[in-house]
């Protein structure tokens, strides 16, 4: 048995994230270092049916995490494809914090 | 040539997991590291388990999961993926799948299964998770999905749910395959 490993805090990051530009900082491993679990967002450029099809199913997944009391942030509100997650979410009554802290 | 892979939720977010199912406490810092060190694009798969069995699920087989309801859910959660996946194969690179191996839905090689699991929870031991060759159900449907387009696509487990799991042994098996030097090794 291993007892429960989960940190119970996830950040919603823009794909860039995962793929840094080269020189860029490495956000995922600054997450990464101080336990956050990440869900990353559709990269830009996608069909709109497909990225549609994408935040639907990441707003169900993290409405498990909301729903169960997990910290849950927007690791870059202004991102636009983030904020069309916050709409979906809000939708369902749903809110998101729109930080991501230590 | 670039290389496009596609990772199973949990292995950026192990909060996705059953309670006692982690390997970490969010990403898995050792799988993210191999990838950037071999240069590949990452992409997160969804998790068809969390949204629907919720974060406090229990431990399950894969014939707990095999209904038309999930098998659906699988289905809608995967297309828009089949759907990244063509449009990168068209646009000439490598596709890499990663799932977890000993997961009911996510397994590539391993997956859990077991006709007596259901009722009251009663297999307390780790050791007691069954595991048998063959793939989860997101994974089939994602695979069938791509339909011809399956045979230009590799797929490896990381055994994060196995009960014997090698951190060194997965990477390495990993690696090898996001080099494109060929099949995972043998457990």
């Amino acid at each position: 048995m291993r007892g429960d490993g989960r940190s119970r805090r996830v950040a919603v990051v823009p794909d860039a994230y995962l793929n840094p530009a080269p020189g860029a900082a490495d956000r995922l491993a600054e997450l990464a270092a101080t336990g956050w679990g990440v869900v990353a967002l559709p990269h830009p450029g996608l069909p709109p049916g497909v990225e549609a099809a994408m935040l639907a199913g990441i707003a169900d997944q993290l409405a498990a995490f909301l729903d169960d009391g997990y910290e849950v942030a927007l690791a870059a509100p202004d991102d636009p494809i983030a904020r069309r997650l916050a709409e979906l979410l809000a939708a369902d009554g749903r809110g998101i914090a729109a930080s991501v802290a230590p | 040539m670039r290389t496009v892979c596609y990772l199973a939720h949990c292995l950026l977010n192990a909060n996705a997991k059953v309670d006692e199912g982690a390997r970490c406490a969010g990403v898995s810092a050792p799988v993210v590291g191999l990838l950037r060190e071999q240069g590949a694009t990452i992409r997160q798969m969804p998790c068809p388990e969390l949204a629907f069995g919720g974060t406090r699920r229990f431990w399950a087989v894969r014939e707990q999961y095999d209904t038309p309801a999930f098998r659906g859910h699988c289905r809608a959660l995967a297309e828009p993926v089949a759907e990244q996946i063509r449009a990168d194969l068209a646009a000439g690179a490598r596709v890499v799948i990663i799932g977890i191996d000993g997961s009911p839905s996510m397994g590539v090689e391993l997956t859990a299964a077991d006709e007596s699991w259901g009722g009251r929870p009663d297999k307390p031991r780790d050791e007691d998770y069954p595991v048998t060759p063959g793939a989860g159900l997101f994974t089939e449907t994602l695979l069938g999905l791509l339909g011809e387009a399956v045979a230009s696509v590799r797929a490896v487990g990381v055994g994060q749910d196995l009960f014997d799991y090698d951190e060194e042994r997965e990477l390495a098996r990993l690696g090898r395959v996001v080099a494109g030097e060929g099949g995972p090794d043998a457990r």
